[in-house]
């Protein structure tokens, strides 16, 4: 019998059941067989069934074998998956406090009604704006809705600025973003890395030269973005305050730099936290703020240091409920 | 008896004449038969002076004039072929208004045009008119004339482009005044040729109120009328305008919510007016800097004089932009140069990537070492 599967069933245990099979099978017999057979043919077909009893016992055990292998195989599975599991939650850290989550969940809200809103208007020539326009319920509807989306960027914009100055976190992360000369200095280096002209990675504190670019790079935009917006949007006070050349200006900032950001997000940001190789289909730290500690010794390997130091790295022991920080290996 | 060319006696004489004789004489009744119709009414209405002076005051000059008939596209007319309910002369009742289109229809065997303008007439604006009862409403007549239609390529017809204005003035006579007053009218009255008369904005026999969404002034229309001198430059570099202007608008705030169907938003008319066109360096325009307030205040309630602070239509495009084409420069720089990078990071991210994967896959341990 070829029962190949790890432990379980020998052939003796299928011949065991072979032979209870058999003596059920006699009672049946006994009782079943019709009486008004000759005793020949009575005798021919009791032989009949129980030469074919071996075969069908056979054919059960080998079902039932594979069954209870299958089983424990996928209890195997399902239990090896929920110790990895708990061993990737065990290492990873918070790196993005709830605070910090929440404020990136209203902003990109925000942005991307705005955005949706938004670009039908600078390109208005196109079809598919038409059909954005009227999905809406028309222009005035539209624009009531990128004016809700306009308060809620400057609601965060301002947020975010007291959270800077009034949150020790958020003092010191700010302070931390301020751009260096040693983030130039990372940024070659990275680039070399790269071209493969240099053998090791630049190592990074808690926020790289592409974290902070992203970080400045977003401020700009919402600076630009909501002066013009506001100039825009009251510009009737704006006009007669500053002269029409300022509406003029303002538009123009505000059609071009939607653009740019948009742009930004959609390639740059995107890319790194979705498209990248490493992190494809994409990471869910701007959900639950974890990293695995792998990603956060490759990553910030600076940061680590510091937290492994201050003690802050958890060992072996259970530091978070299991989530899915990163895919893991 | 002659005899001064061989084969010409009297006999033969009178052979040949006598066709000839009969043929006149046929030819002379005919013509007083064919003219005798018309004879009958010009009998009085042929008389310079004949009119008649109805009881509230009012004088019709009944005369007509059978040469200028003659000289017009319906020479081969008679009295009778229009004025069909006159049976009788003299006829005890004022005859009807002629109805042109007992000959002017599509498939008409009279030697009318075939045209389905009647229709278009119908639809329009002084059809509805007529057909609603208002009997000041104008017929064909009374734009075409009656006894001395021309086509509109003679420059003596009524329709002709120049008369047009005049024409219509008959009516309008208020607009008629502002039209004069205004570049359009004035440069009519110089002779310019591409000048724009009533019918070039209005349409000829489409003439729509400017509420029908189909009509060429309806405030979703202006723009696309104004484009079809305003938006050639063939046309506009004659007389040193922009031929931007319509493209600039369409590019605009007002442009574009227009585009969408917002249909308060400005169009042309809204600031140049439609018959006081004037040019912004006449103190009496509406878009004269010092007018802006006021103009751009129609919807803008409080607008001061800072609205006239900057170029009206503008194209960030170009350097008469002004500081609003170094924004609009800068920006550009600042997005291709940005974007460049990005992408060339990602490049060289990737590269990298694919590099060590291949090495790894390769080499095992050595490119093993280096995680990308």
């Amino acid at each position: 019998m070829s029962t190949a599967s790890t432990g379980g069933w020998r052939p003796k245990d299928a011949e065991a059941v072979v032979s209870a099979m058999e003596a059920k099978v006699s009672e049946t017999l006994a009782s079943e067989i019709p009486t008004d057979l000759s005793a020949e043919e009575a005798a021919r077909l009791r032989q009949s069934l129980l030469d074919s009893l071996p075969r069908e016992a056979a054919q059960d055990a080998r079902r039932l074998c594979r069954l209870f292998t299958n089983k424990r195989e996928r209890l195997a599975k399902a239990e090896e998956k929920r110790l990895r599991k708990e061993a990737h939650a065990e290492q990873c850290v918070e790196r993005l406090s709830l605070h910090l989550r929440v404020q990136h969940l209203i902003m990109f809200s925000s942005c991307i009604l705005l955005i949706v809103t938004g670009l039908p208007i600078k390109f208005h020539d196109a079809a598919v704006s038409r059909i954005i326009m009227s999905f809406f319920g028309g222009p005035s509807v539209t624009g009531l809705l990128h004016r809700i989306g306009a308060v809620g960027l400057t609601f965060i914009g301002l947020y975010h600025i007291y959270y800077s100055m009034a949150f020790e976190t958020g003092r010191r992360d700010f302070g931390l973003l301020m751009p260096k000369l040693q983030d130039a200095k990372d940024a070659v280096q990275q680039i070399l890395y790269f071209l493969g002209l240099k053998k090791d990675k630049p190592l990074y504190g808690r926020f790289s030269y592409i974290e902070k670019f992203d970080y400045w790079a977003v401020y700009w935009g919402m600076v630009v973005m909501i002066t013009s917006g506001y100039i825009l949007w009251f510009q009737e006070t704006a006009i007669n305050q500053f002269g029409k050349f300022a509406y003029d200006i303002a538009r123009e900032a505000h059609s071009d730099e939607a653009l740019l950001a948009t742009l930004a997000i959609v390639i740059w940001h995107f890319y790194n936290v979705h498209f990248n190789p490493k992190r494809f289909p994409g990471s869910l730290t701007w959900w639950n703020g974890k990293i695995t500690v792998e990603e956060f010794k490759e990553e910030h390997a600076l940061e680590y240091e510091e937290w492994r130091l201050s003690g802050k790295i958890p060992q072996e022991e259970e530091s978070s409920t299991g989530t899915l920080g990163r895919r893991g290996e | 008896m002659r005899s001064t060319s061989p084969g010409l006696c009297e006999a033969s004489f009178r052979r040949r004449a006598l066709p000839l004789v009969i043929g006149l004489v046929a030819a002379l009744c005919g013509v007083l038969v064919w003219g005798q119709e018309d004879v009958r009414c010009l009998g009085c209405h042929g008389k310079p002076g004949f009119k008649k002076v109805l009881p509230s005051g009012q004088v019709l000059d009944l005369f007509v004039d059978p040469t200028l008939i003659r000289l017009s596209v319906h020479k081969e007319r008679h009295c009778a072929d229009c004025h069909a309910d006159v049976n009788e002369v003299p006829h005890k009742e004022l005859p009807q208004k002629v109805n042109c289109r007992r000959c002017h229809y599509q498939g008409n065997t009279e030697g009318a045009p075939q045209t389905k303008r009647y229709l278009e007439f119908e639809n329009s604006v002084h059809g509805k008119a007529l057909k609603a009862g208002n009997t000041k409403a104008p017929v064909c007549q009374d734009c075409h004339g009656d006894h001395f239609i021309l086509p509109g390529s003679d420059p003596r017809s009524n329709v002709s482009h120049a008369n047009v204005p005049q024409v219509c003035g008959g009516c309008h006579l208020q607009i008629y005044g502002q039209y004069r007053e205004s570049i359009h009218g004035k440069a009519l009255a110089r002779g310019v040729k591409d000048a724009p008369v009533c019918t070039d904005c209005h349409g000829e026999h489409t003439i729509a109120k400017p509420e029908d969404r189909t009509s060429s002034v309806n405030p979703g229309n202006v723009s696309n009328t104004c484009a079809k001198c305003h938006s050639k430059i063939v046309i506009m570099e004659r007389y040193g305008i922009s031929a931007e202007q319509v493209a600039t608008y369409n590019e605009s705030f007002h442009g574009i919510a227009n585009e969408f169907g917002v249909l308060k938003a400005a169009n042309c008319a809204s600031c140049h007016t439609a018959h006081d066109i004037l040019p912004p360096d006449d103190p009496r325009s509406t878009v004269n800097p010092k007018n802006i307030p006021k103009t751009c205040g129609k919807c803008h309630p409080g607008a001061n004089a800072n609205f006239a602070n900057g170029r009206i239509h503008i194209n960030a495009k170009e350097r008469s932009a002004g500081i609003v084409f170094w924004v609009a420069l800068g920006f550009k720089v600042l997005t291709i140069s940005t974007l460049l990078g990005l992408f060339l990071h990602i490049g060289l991210d990737l590269f990298r990537q694919i590099r060590t994967s291949r090495a790894r896959a390769k080499g095992g341990d050595k490119a093993g070492e280096e995680r990308s």
